[in-house]
C-alpha cells in the first residue's frame, strides 16, 4: 500500500503578519517604516540629485569647450568637479540602487518586511539630510581646497554622513536577505538580483568603513588647522575610479540574469556560474587598497584591472546564451538591461587599457571616460532596467515600452558619445583630468561632442523621469500580478504589494525559480 | 490502494537571529574602519620616517602608566559584559543588573581616562601628523565605545522591564558582541598608537 503524507500550507493570517499599514498623506510617508515607501522615497530623491549632479556635469562640460573659464573660476572649476563625482556616485547612483533593493529584495526572499525596518527608515533620512548638508557645504565654499574652514569641514561631514546612511541601508537589505528568506529558500537559492545585493553590498561593508576612516583623519587633520586640498583628495578619490567603481555595477549585473531568462522564456542555465560570476565581478572590485599612487605599480593592481574584463565578458556570454536558447519577447528592460552589461564590458576594456603602465593613461581623462562607462552606462542602465522591469510592483503600473526604448537609445549612445571624445583626447592628446586649458583645436572639439552625449544622457533622464511621474499618478497600464511571466516570489504576490507584501502564505520553496515550479506542478 | 495522511501545519519560516546577523554585519564593518584607520596610520608613519622626519614624542612624554590603566578598564569591561549574558542565560536577573552596571561603569571610566591623557598628551591635532592621527583614531574609537555603552543602557533597560530570560538573549548576545568589538578594537588602536610608538623613528 502506497503512503502518501500531506501538509496542509501555514495559516494565511499568521503568514502576513508583517508591517503595520502607514498612516494616509504626508505623515505616513514621512513617519514610514514599510520598505516599499522607503524604497519609493530613495528613487525619487536620487533622481532629485540627479537633476543637480547633471546640471554641474553640463556646467564642467560646456567648460571643457572652450580654452580658459567662460562660466566658473579656477577654483569654482576644480571644486565643481569634486562635487559632480560625489554627486554622482553617493547621491544618485548608489542610493537609487540601494532603493531599489530595498523595495525588491525583501519580496524576492519571501518575507513580509524587510529586517531593521527603523534602521531601513534612519539610513534615508540621513541620507537626505547629508545629502542637503553636501550641497550646503560646496555653495558655501567648502569641497578639497575650499576657501571657507567650516564648509569644506562640513564637506567632509557629509560625506561620512552619506556613508554611514549608505551602510546602515545596506545592513537592512543584507540581513533580511541573509535571516529572512522563505522556508525552504537556501542562500543558493536566492534571486540573482538578491544575491548581486548580497555580493555587491558584502564588499560595499568591507569597502566604504575605509572611506569613513580616511574622512575622519582628514576631519581632525583639517579642522585644527592642517591642509586639506585636491591633493590629499585621493585619500577620498578611489572610490570613483578603478577598481572600485565595478562594485556599483554589480547590482546591474543580477538585474540583467533577472530579466533575460525571464524575457527568454526559459530558466537560466548555468545558473551556478553565473553566481560565480557575479561573486567575481563584486571581487575586482574591492578597490579600497589601490588608494595612493605607489599602488599603481603593484602587480596585483595590473593584474585586477586586466582581469576585471573576464566577468562582464563571461555574463554576456552567458545572456547571449540564454538569448539564443530561448524566445526572447523585445522589452524595453532587456534593451536596458543588455546595454547596461556591454557597457559594463566596454568600461572593465577600457579599464584594463589604463593599468597598462606603457600607455600612460593614467591621470589623464581616459580615466573619466572610463568612470562614465561604468556608472553612466552600466550602473544607470541597470538602475533603469530595474525600474522598467519591477515597475508593477514599485507603482503599480507597467511602464511605457516606447519611453522605455527611448530612455535607453539616449542613455545607451550618450554614454558612447560622451566617453568617446575622452578616450581619444586620453589617449592621443594626454589631456589630465581636471584640464581646462587645452593645446588644440581637436581636443575642444572632441569636448564640444562629449558636451552632446551629456546632453543626450540627460535627455534620457528626463524621459525616465517624466514615465515615473505619470507612473506615480498611476497614469500607465495597471499591471497584473504577473505581467512578465516571472519566475520569482515578488511575482506572486499583487502589483503593487499589500502592506504585508504577501496576501497568500508564501509555501515552502525549493529551488531557485519557485512560480516556475508551481507551473510545472 | 494509496492512504493519504494529513501532517500538521508547517512551522512559518523563523527569523534566524536577525538582530545577531545584523550586529555581526556592523562589526564587520567596524573591523574595516579601523584596519582603514591603522593601514592609513602605519602608511603615514612609514612616509614621515623615509622622508627622515619625526613621527611619535619620545615615548617618555607619552602618559603610558595612564594610558595602560585605562584601557585595562576597557579590556576588563569585556569580563563583566559577558557576565552579564550568562546571568541573562541562567535567570540571574539581580546578577544581570550587576553586570550590566558595572560594565556601564567600566566604560564611562575609560572615557574618563581616555580624556585624561588627552590632556597629558600636549599634542597638537593639525600641527603634526601623528597628533592628527592619534586624535582621529582614539576618538572613532571613542564613538564606538560611546554606542556600545548606548547599546547596553538600552539593554539594562529591558532587563529591568523583565524582557530578556534564557530563552530570549538574542538582544544580549548582540549588545556583548558589539561590546566585545569595542573592547578588541581599543587594544589594536592600544597597541599601534600607544605601546609602538616608543620614539621619534618607531
Amino acid at each position: 500500500m502506497a503512503m502518501t503524507e500531506t501538509r496542509p500550507a501555514p495559516q494565511a493570517a499568521a503568514a502576513t503578519a508583517g508591517a503595520p499599514a502607514d498612516r494616509a498623506g504626508l505623515a505616513g510617508w514621512l513617519s514610514t517604516s514599510d520598505h516599499k515607501r522607503i524604497g519609493r522615497l530613495y528613487i525619487a530623491t536620487a533622481l532629485l540629485f540627479l537633476l543637480v549632479g547633471g546640471v554641474i556635469g553640463e556646467l564642467l562640460a560646456v567648460e571643457r569647450v572652450s580654452n580658459g573659464f567662460d562660466v566658473l573660476t579656477a577654483g569654482s572649476f576644480a571644486q565643481a568637479y569634486t562635487f559632480h563625482g560625489e554627486v554622482a556616485l553617493w547621491l544618485f547612483l548608489v542610493p537609487l540602487l540601494l532603493g531599489i533593493a530595498t523595495f525588491i529584495v525583501p519580496l524576492q526572499v519571501g518575507s513580509p518586511e524587510i529586517a531593521f525596518p527603523r534602521g531601513s527608515a534612519t539610513a534615508y533620512w540621513s541620507y537626505v539630510v547629508s545629502g542637503g548638508l553636501l550641497i550646503g557645504a560646496y555653495l558655501a565654499n567648502g569641497g578639497p581646497s575650499g576657501g571657507q574652514p567650516a564648509a569644506v569641514d562640513l564637506h567632509l561631514l557629509a560625506l561620512a554622513g552619506l556613508t554611514v546612511a549608505t551602510l546602515l541601508g545596506l545592513v537592512s537589505v543584507l540581513t533580511t536577505a541573509l535571516t529572512m528568506r522563505a522556508g525552504g529558500m537556501a542562500l543558493g537559492d536566492v534571486p540573482a538580483f538578491t544575491w548581486s545585493v548580497v555580493v555587491g553590498g558584502s564588499l560595499t561593508l568591507l569597502t566604504a568603513p575605509v572611506l569613513l576612516a580616511r574622512l575622519a583623519i582628514l576631519y581632525v587633520t583639517h579642522h585644527f588647522g592642517g591642509s586639506y586640498d585636491l591633493n590629499d583628495y585621493g585619500a577620498i578619490g578611489w572610490m570613483f575610479s578603478v577598481p572600485q567603481v565595478y562594485l556599483v555595477a554589480v547590482p546591474a549585473a543580477g538585474v540583467a540574469l533577472e530579466i533575460v531568462p525571464v524575457v527568454s522564456g526559459r530558466k537560466l542555465r548555468r545558473r551556478g556560474t553565473s553566481m560565480v560570476i557575479v561573486g567575481l565581478l563584486g571581487v575586482v572590485g574591492l578597490g579600497a587598497w589601490a588608494q595612493v599612487p605607489s599602488s599603481f605599480d603593484d602587480f596585483l593592481y595590473v593584474a585586477i584591472g586586466l582581469a576585471a574584463i573576464v566577468p562582464p565578458l563571461a555574463l554576456l556570454g552567458l545572456l547571449a546564451d540564454s538569448l539564443r536558447n530561448g524566445r526572447p519577447a523585445p522589452r524595453a528592460a532587456l534593451l536596458l538591461a543588455m546595454g547596461s552589461v556591454l557597457l559594463l564590458l566596454a568600461g572593465a576594456a577600457v579599464g584594463a587599457l589604463s593599468v597598462i603602465d606603457g600607455l600612460d593613461l593614467r591621470g589623464t581623462v581616459w580615466e573619466a571616460a572610463q568612470v562614465h562607462l561604468v556608472l553612466t552606462g552600466a550602473a544607470w542602465l541597470g538602475a533603469l532596467a530595474a525600474i522598467w522591469w519591477w515597475a508593477p510592483k514599485l507603482y503599480g503600473v507597467v511602464l511605457s515600452e516606447a519611453a522605455g526604448a527611448l530612455a535607453f537609445v539616449t542613455t545607451f549612445v550618450g554614454t558612447l558619445v560622451l566617453a568617446a571624445p575622452d578616450l581619444v583626447n586620453g589617449m592621443a592628446n594626454d589631456v589630465p583630468l581636471r584640464a581646462t586649458h587645452f593645446g588644440s583645436s581637436g581636443a575642444r572639439a572632441l569636448n564640444a561632442v562629449s558636451a552632446i552625449g551629456g546632453g543626450l544622457v540627460a535627455l534620457g533622464a528626463v524621459v525616465v523621469v517624466l514615465s515615473l511621474l505619470a507612473a506615480g499618478l498611476r497614469k500607465g497600464q495597471r499591471a497584473e500580478a504577473d505581467p512578465w511571466g516571472g519566475h520569482t516570489l515578488e511575482w506572486s504576490t499583487t502589483s503593487p504589494p499589500p502592506p504585508s507584501n504577501f496576501s497568500a502564505p508564501v509555501p515552502p520553496v525549493t529551488s531557485p525559480t519557485p512560480l516556475l515550479d508551481e507551473v510545472d506542478a | 490502494m494509496t492512504a493519504v495522511l494529513e501532517l500538521p501545519a508547517p512551522p512559518l519560516p523563523e527569523r534566524r537571529n536577525v538582530m545577531l546577523v545584523g550586529t555581526m554585519l556592523v562589526i564587520v564593518a567596524g573591523v574595516t574602519l579601523f584596519g582603514g584607520l591603522l593601514a592609513a596610520y602605519f602608511s603615514a608613519r612609514n612616509a614621515t620616517v623615509h622622508a627622515g622626519g619625526t613621527w611619535a614624542p619620545e615615548a617618555g612624554t607619552l602618559p603610558n602608566a595612564a594610558l595602560a590603566i585605562t584601557y585595562s578598564a576597557l579590556f576588563l569591561s569585556s569580563f563583566t559584559a559577558q557576565w552579564a549574558v550568562s546571568a541573562i542565560k541562567a535567570n540571574e536577573r539581580r546578577q544581570a543588573y550587576v553586570a550590566v552596571g558595572v560594565t556601564l561603569m567600566l566604560g564611562a571610566a575609560f572615557i574618563n581616562g581616555l580624556s585624561f591623557c588627552w590632556g597629558q598628551l600636549h599634542l597638537v591635532a593639525g600641527a603634526d601628523n601623528y597628533a592628527s592621527y592619534v586624535y582621529a583614531i582614539s576618538a572613532v574609537h571613542l564613538f564606538v565605545v560611546v554606542a556600545a555603552m548606548l547599546l547596553f543602557v538600552v539593554m539594562g533597560f529591558r532587563v529591568f522591564g523583565g524582557q530578556f530570560h534564557a530563552r530570549n538573549a538574542e538582544f544580549v548576545a548582540s549588545a556583548t558582541a558589539f561590546w566585545h568589538f569595542a573592547v578588541v578594537a581599543g587594544i589594536a588602536v592600544w597597541w599601534c598608537l600607544w605601546f609602538l610608538a616608543g620614539g621619534p623613528t618607531s
